[in-house]
C-alpha cells in the first residue's frame, strides 16, 4: 500500500473546506460572538428609536391641540384666569394670618374646648358597643322589654363611669375642672341628647373670646371678606366666557375626532376590492363628515365682551389694592406681622399681574399661528402639567424636572460626604476586621431592591420626620413642624442609602488605584498618615471621586420606585421662596410621573407622547452623566506611574 | 510589647495627632452611620415581618400566607367587638350566621390570602430573563475577552455597556413597551391592527404587532437591564483564567474554539454562573421595567390554571400533547403578578390599616428574604471559588 504522498506544501497549505457564504467554521463562531457583543449597541439605538418612535409624534400633536386652544379662544380665557387663580392662594393667606392675629387672644379657649369634646368622643369611641346595643334596642319594635333595657343601661352606664375615671384629662384643665369633667362625662348616654353643660360653657367660653378677637381685629376681618368676594363679578363673567368657548372646542375635538374615524373608513375603502363594500364604507364616511366649527363666527360673542371684561379687571386690580392699601401692620404678634407683611408684599403683585393682563387682552388674535418653536417651549419651559382635565391639558415639564432635580441635589448633598469618608476611611485606616463588616453590609444595600426601599419610606422615613419635626428642640430647623409626611426630604434621605454603593465602591476603586509609589514618596518626606490621606492620595484619586459622584447623580435621577411612592406626587413647582424649607415638600418627578400615568392612557393620545417625551429626555440626561463622568475621568487622568 | 518598651522617638499627644484621631473618627462614624442605617432597616422588616410569616407551633411557616394567591381580605365585626377574618366566599356564611349579631364589615383589597402568585410571577420572569441575558452576555463577554481585546468596534461596545448600564429603569420600561409589547413579531394568521409590518409566510403570517403584556415581554425587558452587569462580571472571570491555559491549548494545536470552549469556559463558568445570581437578584428586585410590560395588580388564577376547553373523551394523544404545549406556553404568553409589583400596589394603591400593613410586612419580608439570600449566596460562593481558584 505505498501510494505516492502528496507534496509538502499541499498538505499544509490544505485549503480550508466546508465554507458557507466565505465563512469558514471558526469564523463563524467568531462572527456569532461579535454579532453577540453588538447587541449592547443595537439596544441602545433601538431604546432611542423606539423612544422617538412613540414620542415623536408629540410635537405635531401638542401644536394641534394648542391651535385648538387658541382658536376656540381658551387662551384668551386663560389669560385673565391664570393670574386670577393667585387671588385664592392670597386670600388663605390673608385668613391664615388672621388666624396667627388672633390665635394669642382665643387659642386657649379653643385648646380647651377642643380637648373636651375629644374627650367626649374618645369615651364614646370606646363604649360604642354597649352604646349601638341601647339604641338598637331603644329603636326596636315592638318595644323592648323594660328588664333588658334596664340591663342594657346599666351595661353602658358602668362601661361609661370606669372610662370617665381612667382617662386621662388634659393638662390645660385644674384638678376641679377635671374632677367635674370626669363626673359629666361619666353621665353621658344616648337617651340625653343635649351636651354636658361643662362642654356647653366651654363652647361659650370660647365664642366669647372668637368675637372678641374679631373686634380687635376687625380691620382685618373686613379685608379678608372683601379679598374674598372682589374677585366674584369678574369670576362670573368670566365663566359666562368658559362655558362659550369650551363649547367651540369641544365642538372641535368631536370634529377632529369623527375626521380621524373617517380617513381610516376612506382608507380600508381604498384598500378593498370589493365594490359593494367599497361603496358601503364610502357611503359611511361621507356619512360621519362634520364641518369643523366656525372659530371666528363663535368667538365674537366673546371678543364682544371684551371691553366689560376688561372694566372688570380693572375695577378688580383697584379693589385688591385698596385691600392692600388698608392692611396696617402694628397689631399681633410677630409672626403674624410677617406674614402680613408678606401678603401685603403680593397683593400689589397681584393687582400688577391683572393689569399686565388688559395688555395681553387687547394684542390678543385668534389667527396667529402656533408656531413649532413655542410648542417646544410650551413643553420644556411649561410650568403647568395638567392632564384629564375637562378645560385644557398642557404637558409643562419645567415642574417635573425642578422636582427631579431637588430630590436628586438631597440625595447627593447627603450621600457625597458619607460614602467618600467611608471610601476613605475603609481603605486607609479601617482594620481587617472592620473592612470584613462594611464592605458586604454596602454591597448588601445594592441588593435592596428599590420598591422595599420606598415602602419603608411610606412606612418606617415618613413617620420618623414628621415625629421628629415636632419636636421641640428642633423647631430652629427650617420648615418644621412638616406638613407632609410624604416629601422630598424623605426621598433624597432613602434615594441617598441607593446611591451610597455606587458612590462607595467606585470611590474606593479609585483610592486603590493610586500608585503606591506616591504614597512611598509621601511617607519618606516625613508627612503624617493624615497629610499622606489628604493631600496626596484624595488629590490624586480626586477626578475618580467626581466620576462617582457623577454616576451617582445619574443612578439617582433614573431611580423610579422610591420617588414614586415617597416623594408625595404633587405636580407642581416647589415653593422656593420658602427658603431651604423647600425640601419638606411633596414633588413630583420625572421618572413617577411616567410609572403613574403611562398605564392609564390610550396609545396615541398627546398625553402617552408627553410621557414617551419626558422618556428620551431622561434617556438624554442619562447618557449626558455618563458621558460627563467618563471626560472627568479623562481630563484628570493620572500620569501611569 | 509597646508598654514594656516604648518608642524613645514617640513625641507627645501633639495637636496634629489630635486632629488625625479626630478626622479618623469623623470617619469612622459616617462609616458606621451607613452601616447602622442599613442594619436598622433590615431589621426593621425582619421584626415586622418575620412574624407574620412564621408561625411558633409546627409548620413554624404561615403555610397559608405562602401557598394561596392573593385576593381581597373581609373582616366581619360582631357586636361583642369580635373580628373574624375570612375571604369573599365566607363572608356571606359568617354573616348569616351571626345574624343579629354582626355589626359591620371591611373589605381590604388585595391584603387577603397569600403571595403565591405574586412570588410564582417573579421567578417566571427571572428564569425568562436570566436565560436571555445569560445566553446574550456570556456571548458578548467570550467576544470582548477572548476575540477582540482592543480595537475601535471593542471601545464602542464597551462605551454601550457604560451606558446601557446607566439607563433608567423606567426608560427601559417605555423600551420594552414600545418593542416587545406593541412591535416584536409573532407568528399568526390574522394580523392585528396595529401591525408594523406582515410578511407573509408559507402557512401564516408574520406579523409585527408585538407580544401584548406577557412573561415574555417583561423578561426580555429585565434581560436588557440587567445585561451589563452579567457582560462585565463574566468578563472578569473569562480574564482571570490564566492567559497560559490558552497559550498551552493553542500550543497543542487547538483551534480557538476549541481553546475556549475545552481550557477556559470551564474554570470560568463556576464563577460566571456565581455573578449570574447576582443578576438574579437585580431581576427580581426591578418594578418599573415590569410595570408596563409584565406585571398585573391581581390576577385570581396561577399562570398554568389557564381555562381550556375539555377534550372530548376519544380525543387522541396529538390533542392532549398539543393541548399541554399549549398550556405550557401559556404560562409565557400572559401576565402575571409579580412580587415587586405587588408591594408597590399594597404600599401606593390602598388605605392604610392594620390589616393591608400586615400584608404589606409579609410581602416585604418574603421579598427581601428572597433577593436578599440570593445575593448573600452570589458573594458568599465568589469568596469560596476566589479561594478555590487561585493561579
Amino acid at each position: 500500500m505505498s501510494t505516492e504522498r502528496p507534496p509538502l506544501h499541499q498538505l499544509i497549505l490544505k485549503k480550508q473546506k466546508g465554507t458557507f457564504l466565505g465563512l469558514d467554521l471558526q469564523r463563524a463562531i467568531r462572527f456569532f460572538f461579535a454579532s453577540n457583543a453588538s447587541i449592547t449597541i443595537v439596544v441602545l439605538a433601538l431604546i432611542m428609536l423606539f423612544l422617538l418612535r412613540e414620542g415623536a409624534g408629540f410635537l405635531s400633536t401638542y401644536k394641534h391641540e394648542l391651535e385648538i386652544y387658541r382658536r376656540s379662544g381658551l387662551e384668551y380665557c386663560d389669560l385673565v384666569d391664570r393670574p386670577l387663580s393667585k387671588q385664592q392662594e392670597l386670600s388663605s393667606k390673608l385668613r391664615r394670618a388672621l388666624t396667627a392675629s388672633m390665635d394669642p387672644i382665643i387659642q386657649e379657649a379653643r385648646a380647651r374646648r377642643d380637648a373636651a369634646f375629644l374627650l367626649k368622643r374618645e369615651i364614646e369611641e370606646e363604649t360604642k358597643l354597649p352604646r349601638e346595643a341601647l339604641e338598637s334596642a331603644l329603636e326596636k319594635q315592638p318595644p323592648t322589654a323594660p328588664d333588658a333595657l334596664n340591663a342594657l343601661r346599666q351595661q353602658l352606664t358602668q362601661a361609661t363611669q370606669k372610662l370617665a375615671q381612667a382617662v386621662s384629662v388634659s393638662p390645660l384643665f385644674s384638678p376641679e375642672e377635671a374632677s367635674r369633667l370626669r363626673q359629666e362625662m361619666a353621665k353621658l348616654s344616648p337617651e340625653i341628647s343635649e351636651l354636658p353643660p361643662m362642654l356647653l360653657e366651654l363652647s361659650a367660653v370660647f365664642s366669647t373670646r372668637d368675637r372678641e378677637a374679631k373686634k380687635q381685629f376687625a380691620e382685618l376681618v373686613d379685608a379678608s371678606e372683601v379679598l374674598e368676594e372682589t374677585p366674584e363679578p369678574l369670576r362670573e363673567l368670566l365663566d359666562e366666557l368658559k362655558e362659550e368657548v369650551l363649547a367651540t372646542k369641544e365642538a372641535a375635538v368631536e370634529h377632529f375626532t369623527l375626521e380621524e374615524g373617517r380617513q381610516k373608513l376612506l382608507q380600508a375603502a381604498e384598500s378593498t376590492r370589493d365594490a359593494d363594500e367599497k361603496a358601503d364604507l364610502l357611503k359611511e364616511a361621507e356619512a360621519s363628515k362634520t364641518p369643523e366649527p366656525d372659530y371666528v363666527e363663535s368667538i365674537k360673542p366673546v371678543i364682544e365682551r371684551r371691553d366689560e371684561l376688561i372694566q372688570a379687571v380693572s375695577k378688580y386690580a383697584k379693589d385688591i389694592e385698596i385691600v392692600a392699601a388698608g392692611l396696617h401692620l402694628e397689631t399681633g404678634t410677630e409672626e403674624a406681622k410677617k406674614m402680613l407683611a408678606r401678603v401685603r408684599q403680593q397683593l400689589p403683585e397681584h393687582a400688577a399681574e391683572m393689569r399686565a393682563s388688559i395688555e395681553k387682552l387687547k394684542a390678543w388674535r385668534q389667527d396667529k399661528s402656533v408656531s413649532i418653536f413655542s410648542v417646544i417651549a410650551a413643553f420644556f419651559f411649561g410650568t403647568n402639567w395638567l392632564t384629564n382635565s375637562s378645560w385644557q391639558d398642557f404637558f409643562g415639564f419645567v415642574p417635573l424636572l425642578a422636582g427631579s432635580m431637588v430630590i436628586a441635589v438631597i440625595a447627593i448633598v447627603i450621600a457625597t460626604p458619607l460614602s467618600v469618608s467611608a471610601a476613605i476611611y475603609t481603605n486607609q485606616f479601617a482594620s481587617e476586621r472592620e473592612k470584613e463588616w462594611i464592605k458586604p453590609v454596602i454591597e448588601f444595600i445594592q441588593a435592596i431592591p428599590s420598591v422595599v426601599l420606598g415602602f419603608i419610606g411610606i412606612s418606617l422615613v415618613g413617620d420618623l420626620i414628621k415625629e421628629m419635626s415636632g419636636w421641640a428642640c428642633l423647631s430652629w430647623l427650617p420648615g418644621f413642624p412638616v406638613q407632609e409626611r410624604l416629601n422630598m426630604f424623605n426621598a433624597g434621605c432613602l434615594l441617598a442609602l441607593m446611591a451610597v454603593p455606587t458612590m462607595f465602591s467606585l470611590a474606593e476603586d479609585a483610592l486603590n488605584n493610586v500608585p503606591q509609589a506616591y504614597i512611598d514618596a509621601s511617607d519618606a518626606l516625613g508627612a503624617t498618615k493624615l497629610q499622606t490621606v489628604f493631600r496626596v492620595i484624595v488629590p490624586a484619586a480626586l477626578s475618580g471621586i467626581a466620576a462617582a459622584v457623577l454616576l451617582g447623580l445619574g443612578r439617582v435621577i433614573g431611580e423610579t420606585m422610591v420617588v414614586l411612592l415617597v416623594a408625595g406626587n404633587r405636580i407642581a413647582i416647589p415653593d422656593f421662596s420658602a427658603g431651604p424649607g423647600v425640601i419638606f415638600q411633596p414633588a413630583h418627578t420625572l421618572t413617577g410621573i411616567i410609572a403613574q400615568e403611562l398605564g392609564e392612557v390610550s396609545r396615541g393620545s398627546a398625553h402617552w407622547q408627553a410621557l414617551f417625551m419626558v422618556g428620551i429626555v431622561l434617556f438624554v440626561i442619562s447618557l449626558g452623566v455618563n458621558a460627563c463622568a467618563r471626560a472627568v475621568v479623562r481630563r484628570f487622568e493620572l500620569p501611569k506611574a | 510589647m509597646s508598654e514594656l518598651n516604648p518608642n524613645p522617638f514617640a513625641g507627645d499627644m501633639t495637636s496634629a495627632r489630635r486632629q488625625e484621631s479626630a478626622v479618623r473618627w469623623f470617619l469612622r462614624l459616617s462609616t458606621a452611620l451607613i452601616v447602622v442605617v442599613t442594619l436598622s432597616i433590615v431589621a426593621h422588616i425582619f421584626i415586622k415581618g418575620a412574624p407574620i410569616t412564621f408561625r411558633s407551633e409546627f409548620p413554624f411557616v404561615n403555610v397559608k400566607f405562602l401557598t394561596e394567591l392573593p385576593g381581597t381580605l373581609h373582616v366581619i365585626f360582631d357586636k361583642q367587638g369580635h373580628a373574624i377574618e375570612t375571604d369573599v366566599n365566607g363572608a356571606d356564611a359568617i354573616k348569616k350566621q351571626l345574624g343579629e349579631q354582626f355589626r359591620e364589615e371591611k373589605t381590604i383589597s388585595y391584603s387577603g390570602g397569600g403571595i403565591l402568585g405574586p412570588i410564582v410571577g417573579t421567578a417566571l420572569l427571572v428564569v425568562v430573563s436570566v436565560t436571555v441575558a445569560l445566553f446574550l452576555g456570556v456571548a458578548s463577554a467570550i467576544y470582548l475577552s477572548e476575540y477582540a481585546s482592543h480595537g475601535k468596534r471593542v471601545e464602542m461596545i464597551r462605551l454601550a455597556i457604560l451606558n446601557l448600564a446607566g439607563v433608567p429603569s423606567v426608560v427601559f420600561g417605555l423600551f420594552g413597551l414600545g418593542a416587545f409589547v406593541l412591535t416584536a413579531p409573532v407568528l399568526t394568521d390574522t394580523p392585528h391592527e396595529r401591525s408594523l409590518l406582515v410578511i407573509p409566510l408559507l402557512f401564516t403570517k408574520l406579523s409585527f404587532q408585538g407580544w401584548d403584556t406577557c412573561v415574555l415581554s417583561g423578561g426580555f425587558t429585565l434581560a436588557f437591564v440587567i445585561l451589563p452587569v452579567i457582560i462585565t462580571a463574566s468578563e472578569q472571570c473569562l480574564q482571570a483564567v490564566p492567559q497560559g491555559f490558552r497559550e498551552t491549548s493553542m500550543a497543542l494545536g487547538a483551534t480557538r474554539w476549541q481553546t475556549i470552549w475545552r481550557a477556559v469556559l470551564p474554570f470560568a463558568t463556576p464563577g460566571i454562573l456565581t455573578s449570574s445570581i447576582l443578576g438574579i437578584a437585580r431581576a427580581a428586585g426591578e418594578t418599573a421595567p415590569i410595570m408596563f410590560t409584565a406585571a398585573l395588580a391581581f390576577k385570581d388564577k396561577l399562570p398554568w390554571q389557564k381555562d381550556m376547553t375539555a377534550l372530548p373523551p376519544d380525543a387522541g394523544w396529538f390533542a392532549h400533547w398539543e393541548q399541554s404545549v399549549e398550556r405550557f406556553l401559556g404560562i409565557f404568553t400572559e401576565s402575571v403578578q409579580a412580587l415587586p409589583y405587588h408591594i408597590y400596589t399594597l404600599a401606593a394603591r390602598i388605605p392604610h390599616n392594620e390589616y393591608s400593613e400586615r400584608a404589606q410586612y409579609g410581602s416585604v419580608f418574603v421579598f427581601l428574604v428572597l433577593v436578599a439570600s440570593l445575593a448573600a449566596t452570589s458573594i458568599w460562593m465568589r469568596r469560596r471559588l476566589r479561594a478555590k481558584y487561585k493561579w
